[in-house]
């Protein structure tokens, strides 16, 4: 009986490490479930294990509530049977280890993204250099032309974005299916909402081949819209797409000296 | 065991019986729900989030409608395509307007706006876009198509079905194995471009893919559409009987290919490793390796862009042996586009160019993340592509080996010395290509496929009977090419070793033990 406990201290470990990070994860990032990774795993299990083996045989009487056992299925003549059934199950146990080891493995190399990478000081648009902390949408305070100007970034919109970003800009748009990373989804707070105009601008202007490299710009099918559309209907765009989600840009606060 | 309906007391009952006169009573009356949603409101949502595809006034001009295949519906018509009421009614149900707006279009620029919208707000969508017509004006809401006499599905009912289906014609349109390869040209009312539904994707049916939608359709027919009405008293040529409509509903039912959908996750072409390759893109020793489904999108990225395309999906296998790998991609295309055919130019939109295909995979194996741009990789990241297309009538198979260094900078590279070949060949609305080439080839201009490790792989693709040629076409992102080689032999041996082992200590220590024990006791 003495056995029981250290082994149930031991798969309480493995639960905890295997789905109750996990859970505590998806609390923080609803609709996530972050696996803690093997490799992490079994580094986790193997100290669980041994403190807790550490714990139960710490004194003498621990030590030999732990050792006797063992020592009685190996040596004890009436447990002939139980001794070969634990003997073949150590071997096979050991076998598979083995294979889990040698058996060849072909995982798909991990693509780390940063969804938003910090944006480079300067960047190089419509044929000019924009100071990329600075700049200003210059529609946002034009009250008396807001309307018309959103409405024009609305056309630009679906003339352009709604193909991925979509009808109802959650990034699900008819052709984002084929494409991976998948589109933004401006609705979700996680976007749009915590970034400031100019970085929108930005991300706009340069488009997928823009992004450093921690934000896989070779696999962005995020066009480079200096290209394709003037600097007037980007400002516009960003002011449609913060009206029609209902959130506000993030504003950079100066620090007064 | 009390509460039998002997035991119930006559309150109970009574309570009972007037719960389902009220559940009974607004059943019947949701027509009516309808009846009353408010134009207004209606209109306000409208203006909001329709007006950017169906336009200002619902005449299907707004900014996005010129962008999109099949375009967005015309309200001032009040011609719907999905209609459920009896096929005598001559306008569609409420229910099949706010169906469209709840569960949107499948396949098309449609978005499911219940996601966004409650039941009522739709309703009032309803009526607002009713009231953009007179075709509305004084009609009560039609009655349900009767669904009496549905056949359930078995293996009779599918082979009456195939047969009726042969005997309507339905194959014209609709293709022989029902993927939608037409033999007319074929055209909405409106003069937009329309290619008949591929009956093996019901994903990308525009209503629902239940036999009751299904009937609705054979019956109803897609008004505005080529498709006519079948409902008839006996099958000929554009007429089914009932009970052919139901064998034909249960025919297209079975029609269903999971095969043609992509899996959530799988993003891999598992390539087998073999000692002969297959000869050619019918050989039976393709069905060993198994497929995977990509989705196509159109070239949206750069100039020009592209917004309406028909193919939607390559299915991709590999195998290789010691020194040659081989592709075989599948796609299902409505028209076989080889010029110098003039039955396929007759129903092509715009000049028929050839179909074609190409798969992209980089020069130099990545070894972290970085990997070229997806699209002709970029100036320090070359990518090797491979190209088929179907050549001419007089000259099918047009093939190149191509190094690329972003969009339009391209070179040939040398196709004989990679070994490169492709063939392809054109069976009942589907393309199978092969491509075939040597697994080491020039280090600077293409791609060694090494074993075992993931290689990016994407493709492209071109119908040439859809306007698609040079940077108008479809294409996928980077996934993942794997030739996973044959395991050794130290998976079985070094386990078995282990095994022995382990076994092998264990009996010397308990034979240490009981040793132990016995000079114990003595």
């Amino acid at each position: 009986m003495k056995f029981l406990k250290p082994i149930l201290a031991i798969l309480a470990g493995y639960v905890a490490i295997k789905f109750g990070i996990p859970y505590v994860g998806s609390l923080v990032h609803p609709g996530t479930w972050p696996v803690v990774p093997t490799s992490v795993l079994k580094m986790y299990m193997a100290f669980v294990t041994l403190g807790i083996v550490m714990a139960y045989t710490f004194d003498e009487e621990g030590y030999a509530g732990l050792i006797g056992p063992i020592e009685d299925i190996y040596s004890n003549p009436s447990k002939a049977i139980v001794r070969y059934v634990v003997v073949l199950l150590v071997g096979t146990f050991g076998a598979y280890i083995t294979y889990e080891y040698v058996k060849p493995t072909f995982d798909a190399p991990i693509e780390l993204r940063s969804v938003h990478p910090a944006p480079p000081s300067n960047a190089k648009m419509w044929g000019k250099t924009y100071q990329i902390q600075t700049i200003q949408n210059p529609y946002r305070e034009d009250k008396e032309n807001f309307a018309k100007n959103l409405e024009e970034g609305g056309i630009v919109y679906y003339k352009n974005c709604f193909f991925c970003h979509g009808d109802r800009m959650l990034g699900r748009g008819h052709y984002a299916v084929g494409f991976n990373p998948r589109p933004a989804n401006f609705v979700d707070v996680g976007t749009i909402a915590q970034l400031t105009e100019s970085f929108v601008f930005w991300r706009i202007g340069t488009g997928g081949p823009g992004l450093p490299s921690e934000g896989t710009p070779w696999l962005s099918a995020m066009p480079v819209w200096h290209n394709l559309i003037s600097e007037e209907e980007a400002w516009k765009v960003i002011l449609f797409l913060y009206d029609y989600t209902g959130h506000s840009p993030r504003v950079t606060t100066k620090v007064e000296h | 065991m009390s509460d039998t309906g002997k035991n119930m007391k006559p309150g109970i009952i009574a309570g009972r019986i007037l719960l389902l006169l009220a559940v009974t009573i607004v059943f019947t009356l949701s027509p009516s729900i309808a009846a009353t949603g408010n134009v207004e409101n209606g209109g306000k949502l409208y203006a909001k989030k329709c007006w950017w595809c169906h336009g200002k006034e619902g005449e299907a001009d707004g900014p996005a409608a010129d962008f999109m295949i099949p375009p967005p519906r015309d309200f001032s018509e009040g011609v719907y395509k999905f209609k459920t009421a009896d096929p005598k009614a001559e306008i569609v149900r409420d229910e099949d307007l706010f169906r469209a707006i709840k569960h949107g279009m499948p396949g098309s620029a449609m978005p499911s706006w219940g996601e966004i919208f409650k039941d009522p707000e739709i309703w009032d969508l309803v009526a607002f876009i009713k009231s953009l017509t007179d075709m509305f004006e004084d009609m009560d809401n039609p009655a349900e198509i009767s669904y009496a006499g549905k056949i359930p599905s078995s293996a009779e009912s599918i082979e009456k079905g195939r047969k009726a289906f042969e005997a309507a014609k339905c194959f014209e349109c609709h293709g022989q194995a029902g993927k939608g390869n037409t033999i007319k040209k074929l055209k909405e009312d409106s003069g937009a471009k329309l290619w008949p539904r591929n009956l093996t994707k019901p994903w990308t049916f525009r209503s629902d893919y239940t036999p009751e939608a299904i009937f609705a359709r054979v019956s109803n027919g897609i008004p505005s559409t080529p498709m006519p009405s079948f409902a008839g008293e006996k099958t000929e040529k554009g007429k089914l009987s009932l009970e052919d409509r139901w064998h034909v509903v249960n025919y297209v039912m079975s029609l269903k290919d999971d095969s043609s959908k992509t899996k959530d996750g799988d993003i891999v072409v598992r390539g087998i490793q073999m000692v002969e390759l297959p000869k050619d893109e019918n050989d039976p020793a393709w069905d060993k390796a198994s497929a995977t489904a990509f989705f196509l999108v159109p070239q949206i990225i750069e100039k020009d862009r592209f917004f309406t395309p028909t193919n939607n999906l390559v299915k991709v296998r590999a195998l290789f042996n010691d020194s040659e790998v081989a592709f075989l991609v599948e796609w299902d295309d409505r028209t076989k586009s080889v010029p110098g055919d003039d039955a396929a130019a007759a129903i092509a939109w715009g000049d028929l160019t050839p179909d074609a295909l190409a798969i992209e995979t980089p020069v130099v194996l990545p070894t972290a993340s970085e990997k070229p741009y997806f699209g002709h990789g970029d100036a320090s990241h070359p990518v090797s592509m491979m190209y088929w297309n179907s050549g001419s009538v007089e000259s099918p198979n047009g093939t190149m080996l191509l190094t690329t260094t972003g969009t339009g900078n391209r070179e040939k590279s040398d196709a004989t010395a990679a070994g490169f070949s492709a063939t392809g060949s054109y069976k009942d609305g589907t393309w199978r290509v092969m491509m075939k080439r040597k697994l080491t080839a020039n280090a600077d201009t293409d791609t060694s496929f090494e074993t075992g490790r993931y290689i990016p792989i994407a493709f492209a693709n071109w119908d040439g009977s859809n306007g698609e040629v040079g940077s108008k076409h479809t294409l996928t992102s980077w996934y993942w090419l794997l030739l996973k080689p044959e395991t050794g032999n130290a998976v079985v041996v070094l386990p078995g070793l282990a095994f022995l082992l382990l076994v092998g200590g264990q009996l010397l220590f308990a034979g240490f033990l009981s040793k132990g024990r016995q000079s114990n006791k003595s």
